[in-house]
């Protein structure tokens, strides 16, 4: 198991190595000049070439990179064009929020869709199965910022059970922290929800027609422990898969999601680079997403290898 | 839905009511009224009217950035599908890499050097969707290549490639609409979230996704207003998914061999004098009268698979069930047990583990029955082990909830067990599971699990069929061993007559639902009485000549609904007579068998 991980932590590098270089040329592409940006319009030429220099901007493209690169190993992913503010710390402060959110929403969608989905495959084409099948369905088509705003109006506005607006770190107060997330890790899980439901379901049906299980039934298992045993296990592997896929779609939803709830997290830092053309901003936060999305699928990864014995290195 | 959308984006000056743009500040954030069936905005523009206007940005993005995906992704997924070598693997690292950035970030990113606006924000969407396309075009243009060039290894004439270009253009287009029919859902989402987090479409042009964003800020003033967009847009993808579902299904039909047309007349179970009820014997560990079962194929009339099926095993006894596929031998040992599925009952008939009729008990004394009183062991032990757990804990498990064993006892208990069924190094085998064993380990694992709690009787149910030959000897040799050790009953179910003569005492012939014979194993094979039980010793291969086993029975065995009403061997036997398209009963006395003629008719005995 350590192996595997090993080899799985050092096939991450060449992927980043690539990410990196993606968006260290995309951003290198910007039309606009972020120097004028920064200086204004009524700037002299000596200004300009200072913060030109300053900024590293009038070495060679290779050049820039390779420094970079060679800061970003360290840790150091660089300082903000706009103000004083290291790359990393800017990430790393507002990354809680983001991470909150988002594990959240997958923790709700593996209740839910677990849920939904075993009581669907256990007895497929009845009314249970087909209001799933049919919620899961709705649910896939509602954009989750959407999905938010109604949340956001009907339990924060109307009935004030959870705050509208805002994130409270951990921190500060886990209770206060769980009810401002509450309401758009829902918003967030609600497709990925759908899509394990439907996973769910679909694994249970055909894992539920196999020998074994019915070698367990014959073994006197009871059908509760045949489901929630030997049953639901198996039926576990595809959701894992799933979850490998959606936590790419999770982090990208959670950068909107935070805009209906106003929460401060990687979404507004990085709409905010994006208007402004903050080079290192935006290389920062890619990076440190991609990151996290390696780091999470090698967890799932693991747990992959855990359910499913075949899949493990002998 | 589809039709109506398009008609208001084509339309949309004559249908709207008002200017989308025109403001009317006294009247901002209206509920829906009279003149503003929808209410009016922050800055009292109509809504219905900007939802119409908007519908219009529904059409068009997602039709910009799927064809853009389209014309980057499937061009450059041929090419590399193609070329292979060095192209591939460069842009398959990429793809990855644009892959495990979310997406949004990639269009955030895209936008960033375009800049914002509707356009910008589609080809955005456009190049990040072609990753899809990508992968699908080079995974047909694999598959087909590999198909292609297997096969024009034999045919010589047109060029390879002109052969793969066309199977590629054949094969291409069923995923590729299924797969545009998801992106189209797929940007709309998206282009609503970036409209609404301010970078696609720019105020005050109306999109869905504006609206929303400017509903979000007017949240407490006025609810309703998130509402049209939002109904809107779910309405919109549902539609393009359900069509998508649509799409998939009907080209996955196209492929699926469609089921032959239902049977024209299907014969219904003749409702039979059941075989005199077989007199209690206090040997007998099992006892199965007169048992029925019925099947209801989906959406057609129930069918019997299982008729008059009436036999006895004493205390240590093995009956072989023997019969051809389909004669519903699986099923009867199923049935025993009460584990059919669903679409399958049983209609008549008890079956008696010494005083109890299990088909009598309620679920939870049945479960209680099954694993001590009676247990199976499947055809493949491959399949019958779950993949997931270990073998020992599959054992153990069943030790600890039917025997109450502790978890170390049952730990101890199940190492004795491997042991016992042969296994070497039983301590470390336990940990293993399944897919590690060889399929004659797993099998001996099977049969220890199902032993485990001293069962009365055993089901074995063609357990050696999907096993090595040189394995199976060796497992009916276990089942001897074990039987004198445990003294169970065993009902052993085989197609094999020479498996059934090596390791029963008795055998029960089955043809079409139905015993036909019943008698001991030598004396079924130097005297056979029923025409089908002499056919069945003719197509052995006997002794070690290896010669195909001749003469075979001519035609083949009538599925359930289509048997006769009288004999249903009638139309297979070479001595049926007028008499035999009546209903046949069983007859004898020590042995049994169901054939109007049997007292008259000298059949050959095996050879
Ligand atoms: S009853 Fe008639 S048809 Fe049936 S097996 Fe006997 S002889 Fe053949």
């Amino acid at each position: 198991m350590l192996r595997l991980i090993g080899q799985r932590l050092l096939a991450m590098v060449p992927l980043l190595l690539i990410v990196s270089v993606m968006t260290f040329s995309f951003t290198a592409l910007l039309p606009s000049d972020p120097v004028d940006l920064i200086i204004g319009d009524r700037g002299s030429e000596e200004q300009y070439e200072m913060v030109r220099e300053r900024l590293g901007l009038n070495q060679p493209f290779l050049t820039r990179y390779a420094d970079w690169l060679l800061r970003a190993m360290t840790g150091d992913l660089g300082t903000s064009f706009f103000n004083s503010v290291q790359v990393k710390d800017a990430v790393l402060q507002r990354m809680p929020a983001t991470l909150s959110l988002t594990f959240g929403s997958v923790l709700i969608s593996i209740t839910v869709g677990l849920a939904a989905g075993v009581a669907a495959g256990l007895r497929p084409g009845s009314w249970v199965d087909r209001t799933a099948t049919f919620g899961a369905t709705i649910g896939q088509a509602i954009p989750n910022f959407w999905f938010g705003i109604i949340l956001a109006s009907v339990f924060a506005v109307s009935l004030r059970w959870f705050p509208a607006t805002g994130y409270v770190p951990l921190t500060d107060s886990p209770m206060e922290w769980l009810r401002s997330i509450t309401l758009p890790a829902l918003a967030l899980g609600l497709s990925t929800s759908a899509a394990i439901a439907r996973q769910v379901r679909s694994a249970m049906v055909g894992v539920l027609q196999q020998d074994y299980i019915r070698a367990a039934r014959a073994q006197g298992l009871s059908s509760r422990r045949v489901v929630l045993k030997h049953a639901l296990k198996n039926a576990l592997v595809p959701v894992v898969t799933v979850l490998s896929f959606q936590i790419t779609v999770l982090l990208g939803g959670a950068l909107i999601v935070e805009q209906v709830f106003a929460i401060n997290g990687i979404g507004s830092l990085a709409i905010t680079a994006v208007r402004q053309q903050d080079i290192p901003m935006i290389q920062g936060i890619v990076l440190i997403l991609v990151l996290v999305v390696m780091l999470v699928q090698l967890a799932t990864d693991i747990l992959y290898g855990l359910i499913n014995p075949k899949a493990r290195p002998t | 839905m589809l039709l109506t959308l398009l008609f208001c984006a084509l339309f949309a000056e004559w249908v709207t009511p008002y200017d989308p743009l025109q403001q009317d500040l006294i009247n901002a954030l209206q509920g829906p009224s009279v003149e503003h069936w929808l209410g009016t905005d922050d800055l009292g523009r109509d809504v219905l009217s900007r939802l119409i206007f908007g519908s219009r940005i529904a059409v068009i993005a997602p039709a910009e950035a799927t064809g853009l995906a389209v014309l980057i992704g499937v061009p450059i997924g041929l090419f590399i599908g193609f070329r292979g070598g060095w192209w591939d693997w460069v842009v398959m690292r990429v793809v990855e890499a644009v892959v495990s950035i979310p997406g949004i970030m990639v269009a955030i990113v895209i936008i960033a050097i375009l800049g914002t606006g509707l356009h910008r924000a589609m080809f955005a969407l456009g190049i990040l969707y072609s990753t899809a396309f990508l992968r699908l075009a080079r995974s047909v243009v694999l598959t087909e290549r590999e198909e292609v060039y297997v096969k024009s290894a034999r045919v010589i004439g047109a060029g390879p490639t002109r052969i793969l270009l066309r199977h590629i253009f054949l094969n291409i287009a069923p995923p590729l609409i299924v797969q545009v029919t998801l992106t189209v859902g797929a940007v709309l989402l998206a282009e609503a979230g970036l409209s609404f987090i301010g970078i696609g479409v720019q105020p005050p042009q109306a999109s869905w996704g504006t609206m929303l964003n400017s509903a979000a800020s007017f949240m407490e003033l006025s609810p309703f207003l998130a509402v049209p967009p939002g109904i809107a847009i779910v309405a919109t993808v549902l539609a393009v998914n359900l069509l998508g579902d649509v799409l998939r299904d009907s080209i996955g039909r196209g492929v699926r061999v469609p089921s032959t047309g239902a049977p024209a007349q299907r014969m219904l179970a003749v409702p039979r004098k059941a075989t005199t009820p077989m007199a209690p014997h206090p040997d007998d560990a099992l006892r199965v009268e007169g048992l029925e079962i019925m099947v209801s194929p989906k959406g057609e009339a129930e069918v019997p698979v299982v008729t008059d099926m009436s036999f006895r095993i004493a205390k240590g006894e093995t009956l072989g069930l023997v019969g051809e596929s389909g004669s519903g031998k699986t099923v009867t040992g199923l049935g025993l047990m009460g584990l059919i599925g669903t679409g399958v009952r049983i209609t008549n008939g008890r079956v008696m583990l010494e005083n109890t009729n299990l088909l009598g008990l309620d679920r939870r004394d049945l479960e209680k029955a099954r694993g001590n009183d009676v247990a199976m062991v499947f055809q493949d032990p491959t399949t019958s082990l779950n993949p997931t757990y270990t073998v020992g804990n599959q054992i153990a498990e069943v030790l600890r909830i039917k025997q109450g064993l502790s978890h170390r006892a049952a730990r101890d208990r199940t190492i004795e067990l491997i042991d016992r069924v042969g296994i070497p190094r039983p301590a470390q085998q336990a940990d293993a599971y399944p897919h590690e064993l060889s399929g004659g380990m797993a099998q001996r694992i099977a049969i220890a699990r199902a032993l485990s709690c001293t069962p009365k009787l055993l089901i074995a149910d063609e357990p050696t069929t999907a096993l090595d030959v040189t394995v199976q000897q060796e497992i009916l040799d276990l089942f001897r061993d074990l039987q004198d050790e445990f003294g169970m009953a065993m009902l052993f179910v085989t197609h094999d007559l020479a498996v059934a003569a090596d390791i029963c005492d008795r055998i029960a012939v089955m043809y079409c639902g139905e015993i036909v014979e019943t008698a001991p194993v030598d004396a079924l094979f130097a005297d056979p009485r029923h025409p089908y039980t002499a056919g069945l010793l003719s197509a052995m291969p006997h002794g070690q000549s290896g010669k195909p086993p001749l003469p075979v029975i001519r035609g083949s065995v009538p599925a359930p609904g289509h048997w006769p009403t009288g004999c249903r061997f009638a139309a297979r036997c070479p001595y049926a007579i007028d008499a035999c398209a009546k209903p046949v009963q069983m007859t004898g006395t020590d042995r049994l068998e169901r054939c109007t003629r049997a007292d008259e008719l000298s059949l050959e005995p095996a050879k």
